[in-house]
């Protein structure tokens, strides 16, 4: 009888199809008046040989029925939550409650990201007045008074003697100032010059380097230059030192790029030259270690100076200067 | 500088082609930034940097060229006839200072009519009109030798005599002078001018423009031609004071060649003599201002040290020689006297950018240094915390949707006044001006950053932007009365600008609190503990919704919603838009932000909270419970935190009802429920009765 039990229980397992069938189905067997607790308590009526064997196997019989309702059970709870959980869906094609992140200004982003060069080759950042003296701007640098220097830069004035710095270049002569040598420094900063059209903007960005030891060679300073830009604009760029003039530099040189755009073939941005002017550089002039105090027959230095303007329209394919200044939020975020 | 190639030739013949000299002559220093293609022949537009007035000219530039391909150099003819006749001419330099030699010529019989062809093409491709014969041989010698000469009617000339000096050389007396010039315009002129005079008057500005009194017309018959040497600066100050920018002054201000003068006006009366007739009579020469050559002396082991090179000096010697320059060798050094016309030439390590230039830049190794290691000095770890600063403030805005803008630094009266800040205001009171502003509304350095985000505002919206959030880090200005220079602060400002839009999701916060919060945060994020926020003072902000920026009881700072009256005032097409603002100044921050950070142990028992409404007066600002709380001053509070402010229903008017939870904990023990039940009621007691207020059942 116990044998038959087995297969009665599992045909009827087979018909349930409710939890309400189930809790039936377990009354039915194991409740108090249920199959396998009748079959227990008709275990003391068979034989002593009988009942090991028997008991046993009613106990199989038990761990089978509880083992099969327990997992229909777990189906039906199964079943029910994924009902529920359902009935929980959103639409997740909906866009998320979004909070863009906002974005750094592009000028900012490509001065960060010279900076950065320079730091990890071992520059420290200084920083110096926008308002400036006349003999930090000028004087110190070796652009005398009435000098034609000067109108290389056409100047903001405060008064005769103060002007809005037209370079990063005075911070040289304060870092200079402030510590004995060996000096490696950048000088990231707004720099103003009065002129307004598509490739000029009052106000603009430089980054100033310097780097003064002994036995530094004008060698060292196209190691340096060459390095940082190979770090930014790729390992291939080709890069062209020339003979320049800079008052506060001798030999003063104009770094140049193999043009970006068109791989130096020619085009309207290099003028045709296959050569993008990007960095004024040269050998620190004497004439600016005397005004620090720096004696000219120990010391050697370089300095260079960029734009940073430039550079980012270069990188971003920018024409029009302007439109770093307008703040429009739709250029903004495009970078 | 523009210059023909077909000139250039004529001076050293060559057969490179016409791009192979442009790139040759940009790696020599001398940048060709534009060729152009005109009858046949090659015009390079080159950008002669200031220091090179020799390459000004033809021949300056054929010198380039003739050092650097070994081919000598043909020096134009000035085969001078007839110097004849007695001259009945007197020349006095009266300041040798500004004038070191004075030379002059004089053509008789010459007939004054236009230019031969050849002559008048040769000005144009160096982009000078043609005026008539006399002037544009003046402007040929100019071009081709880099001399500036000028001819005077000698007709004009008053008294047979020319002299050269100041209104005070001249009449014992220095006075501020008018001159009609020859374009016809009548200029004042400084008291210190260099001038050229007859026996009675002024008749040109020395080294910028002749008079029109003296000026060679169709009727004359008889010149002067003056060639001679002009102080650099005495001649710029007066060009700059005279607003009068010349080829001639052009020149003369950047240094002009001492000795080139008398061979310019040999070519010039030689030129004439051919192109008008005429006859030449003897040159007047005079040269009081002769200067020993200077001498440079530097050796090579100098030049090749700072180079990284490693020339012998034998190569170093035939550079120099081929460039012009006498070398003698000294003992190991070089005493090296340059041309006349290198004026620029004038130290070591311009002989250094010499050898650089002749070797070539471009075969000099780029080779890394040899860097000692730095070490950070305190200064330094200073700036690398305010540098961290600024990239946390940075960060929590960006994080925050907030997009960065730059600004130009200067603003005007207009923007103040559009915001209503009173005169009186030190914003007004300590702006910087600028003396030579290009527009009237940038005559000012930025005092604060809020305006130009307003102008960001109105700019963006006018673009159909229509939501969006802005900061900006820059510095403002402020003059000072016992520095030189103005104080450089950096502000941080941000703006928030949002129209009524539909949303999928909810959010009623009002905007004052987003940006509020954020601050708030970043406060939190820098340690800087003792800040708090006042109702505002701010003229331009809502009075009801914006507060200053309290820290340890100075004001640094506002936010709040622009104020309705103004958003009036600006061009914006939208209704009811939300602008809330903010600024405060980060220099301020620094000294508060805690930089030492020192561990606190973890609480060991556990906390209790209690949640209480009270009902209060309107006016109480929620901040005031905070600061009751801090009055009571109980060990035993951890924390407040407010989570609701309720008016209206069930509310009696006038009244709100503030919620809030306060946790307590002790640091020895875990607190009963009677210890906190007690204590809480003490402490709602005593707040009730500082406020006047109510628990709300
Ligand atoms: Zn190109």
């Amino acid at each position: 009888m116990i044998d038959d039990l087995k297969e009665k229980f599992l045909n009827e397992l087979e018909s349930v199809i409710s939890p309400a069938d189930l809790f039936q189905l377990r009354v039915n067997y194991l409740g108090k008046k249920g199959h396998l607790t009748s079959a227990l308590k008709a275990l003391s009526s068979a034989t002593p040989d009988e009942r090991p064997l028997l008991g046993k196997k009613i106990n199989d019989v038990k761990q089978f029925v509880e083992a099969h309702i327990a997992s229909k059970e777990a189906a039906f709870k199964n079943e029910e939550l994924k009902k529920q959980l359902l009935a929980g869906a959103i639409d997740i094609t909906l866009p998320g409650k979004y909070a863009a992140f906002g974005k750094e200004h592009p000028i900012n982003q490509v001065l960060f990201e010279i900076t950065d060069i320079f730091v990890k080759m071992g520059f420290s950042v200084e920083e110096g007045p926008e308002v400036e003296t006349d003999y930090y701007n000028f004087e110190a640098l070796n652009f005398p008074k009435d000098h034609p220097a000067r109108d290389m830069q056409d100047t903001f004035f405060v008064s005769d003697d103060i002007v809005l710095r037209t370079h990063t270049s005075p911070v040289q002569v304060r870092g200079m100032e402030k510590r004995k040598p060996p000096v490696r420094f950048i000088a990231p900063g707004k720099v103003y010059r009065c002129d307004a059209d598509i490739t000029h903007t009052p106000m603009f960005h430089q980054v100033e380097g310097l780097m003064v030891d002994k036995d530094i060679t004008f060698s060292n300073l196209k190691g340096i230059l060459e390095a940082f830009l190979h770090q930014m604009f790729g390992p291939d760029t080709r890069v062209r030192f020339r003979p320049s003039f800079f008052p506060f530099t001798e030999p003063s040189a104009e770094v140049d790029i193999g043009c970006i755009l068109c791989g130096g073939s020619g085009c309207r941005v290099c003028k045709n030259s296959g050569w993008l002017e990007i960095l004024g550089a040269g050998m620190v002039n004497p004439a600016v270690f005397k005004n620090v105090g720096y004696d000219t027959e120990i010391y050697t230095g370089f300095a260079f100076g960029m734009g940073i303007e430039r550079i980012a329209m270069l990188k971003y394919a920018i024409d029009d200067i302007r439109l770093f200044y307008e703040n429009d939020i739709r250029f903004l975020r495009q970078f | 500088m523009r210059a023909s190639l077909a000139w250039l030739r004529e001076m050293v013949p060559g057969s490179e082609s016409d791009v192979d000299t442009a790139h040759r002559l940009t790696m020599l220093g001398l940048e060709v930034e534009g060729i152009e293609k005109v009858e046949g022949d090659t015009v390079f537009e080159i950008n002669v940097t200031p220091n090179r007035p020799d390459c000004l000219s033809i021949i300056g530039i054929a010198r380039e060229l003739s050092a650097a391909l070994g081919t000598p150099l043909n020096f134009p003819e000035h085969e001078v006839n007839g110097n004849t006749g007695e001259l009945d001419f007197n020349i006095d330099i009266l300041n040798p200072a500004l004038c070191r030699r004075y030379a002059g010529r004089i053509v008789k019989g010459l007939k004054i009519g236009p230019s031969p062809d050849w002559l008048k093409l040769r000005l144009e491709k160096s982009g000078i009109r043609s005026i008539n014969n006399v002037v544009d041989v003046t402007n040929y010698v100019l071009i081709e030798l880099g001399h500036p000469l000028h001819a005077f009617d000698l007709g004009t000339i008053k008294g047979h005599r020319i002299q050269v000096g100041t209104s005070g050389d001249v009449k014992g007396k220095a006075e501020r002078l008018r001159f009609r010039t020859l374009d016809g315009l009548e200029r004042e002129l400084l008291s210190d001018a260099l001038l050229i005079w007859d026996a009675e008057r002024p008749i040109a500005i020395a080294g910028i423009m002749g008079g029109g009194e003296t000026e060679v017309s169709d009727s004359t018959t008889d010149i002067f031609i003056e060639s001679a040497w002009f102080d650099p600066v005495s001649v710029r100050r007066t060009a700059k004071a005279t607003g009068l920018k010349t080829e001639a002054s052009f020149r003369f201000e950047r240094g002009t060649d001492i000795k080139m003068l008398k061979k310019a006006l040999d070519r010039a009366a030689f030129l004439m003599h051919e192109i008008a007739g005429g006859k030449v009579y003897g040159k007047i020469d005079i040269y009081p201002g002769q200067l020993p050559p200077a001498k440079i002396i530097i050796s090579a082991e100098k030049i090749n040290s700072v180079l990284g090179l490693d020339l012998p000096e034998t190569q170093i010697i035939r550079y120099l020689n081929d460039l012009g320059f006498v070398v003698e060798e000294g003992k190991g050094c070089l005493n090296i006297t340059p041309p006349a016309y290198r004026v620029d030439v004038q130290g070591g390590a311009d002989i250094i950018e010499e050898i650089a230039r002749t070797y070539g830049y471009e075969r000099i190794p780029a080779v890394l240094p040899m860097a000692s290691v730095g070490i950070e000095t305190q200064d330094n770890s200073q700036k690398a915390f305010s540098e961290s600063l600024l990239k946390e403030l940075k960060e929590s805005f960006l994080k925050s949707g907030f997009t960065e803008v730059i600004n130009y630094s200067f603003m005007g009266d207009q923007d103040l006044d559009l915001l209503g800040i009173d005169r009186s205001d030190l914003r007004h009171l300590l702006k910087v001006p600028i003396k030579n502003p290009l527009r009237l509304e940038d005559t000012y350095m930025r005092t604060m950053l809020v305006p130009a985000l307003i102008r960001n505002i109105v700019y963006n919206v006018s673009h159909d932007n229509r939501a969006f959030k802005l900061f900006e880090i820059s510095r403002v200005f402020s003059g000072s009365k016992d520095e030189k220079l103005p104080e450089h602060k950096y502000h941080f400002a941000a703006a928030l600008y949002k129209e009524k839009t539909r949303s999928l999701y909810k959010d009623d916060t009002n905007d004052f609190f987003v940006v509020k919060g954020i601050i708030e945060a970043l406060l939190e994020a820098l340690k800087i503990r003792d800040y708090s926020f006042g109702r505002s003072v701010e003229p331009f902000l809502h009075p009801g919704q914006s507060a200053d920026l309290f820290i340890s009881g100075s004001k640094t700072g506002f936010v709040g919603a622009l104020s309705p009256v103004i958003v009036e005032r600006l061009d914006i097409k939208a209704h009811g838009p939300s602008i809330v603002l903010a600024e405060f100044d980060i220099d301020f921050l620094r000294p508060y932000a805690m930089q030492v950070i020192k561990y606190r142990p973890l609480p060991k028992y556990p906390g209790s909270e209690r949640d209480t409404a009270l009902v209060v007066d309107e006016s109480i600002a929620s901040s005031k419970i905070v600061a009751l709380l801090k009055e009571f001053d109980s060990d035993l509070i951890e924390d407040i935190t407010l989570f609701d402010v309720y008016k209206g229903k069930n509310i009696p008017d006038g009244k709100k009802s503030i919620a809030f939870s306060i946790r307590y904990r002790a640091a020895d023990r875990t607190l009963t429920d009677d210890d906190v039940e007690t204590l809480h009621n003490r402490i709602v007691g005593f707040i009730c009765e500082k406020t006047n207020g109510q628990v709300r059942s």
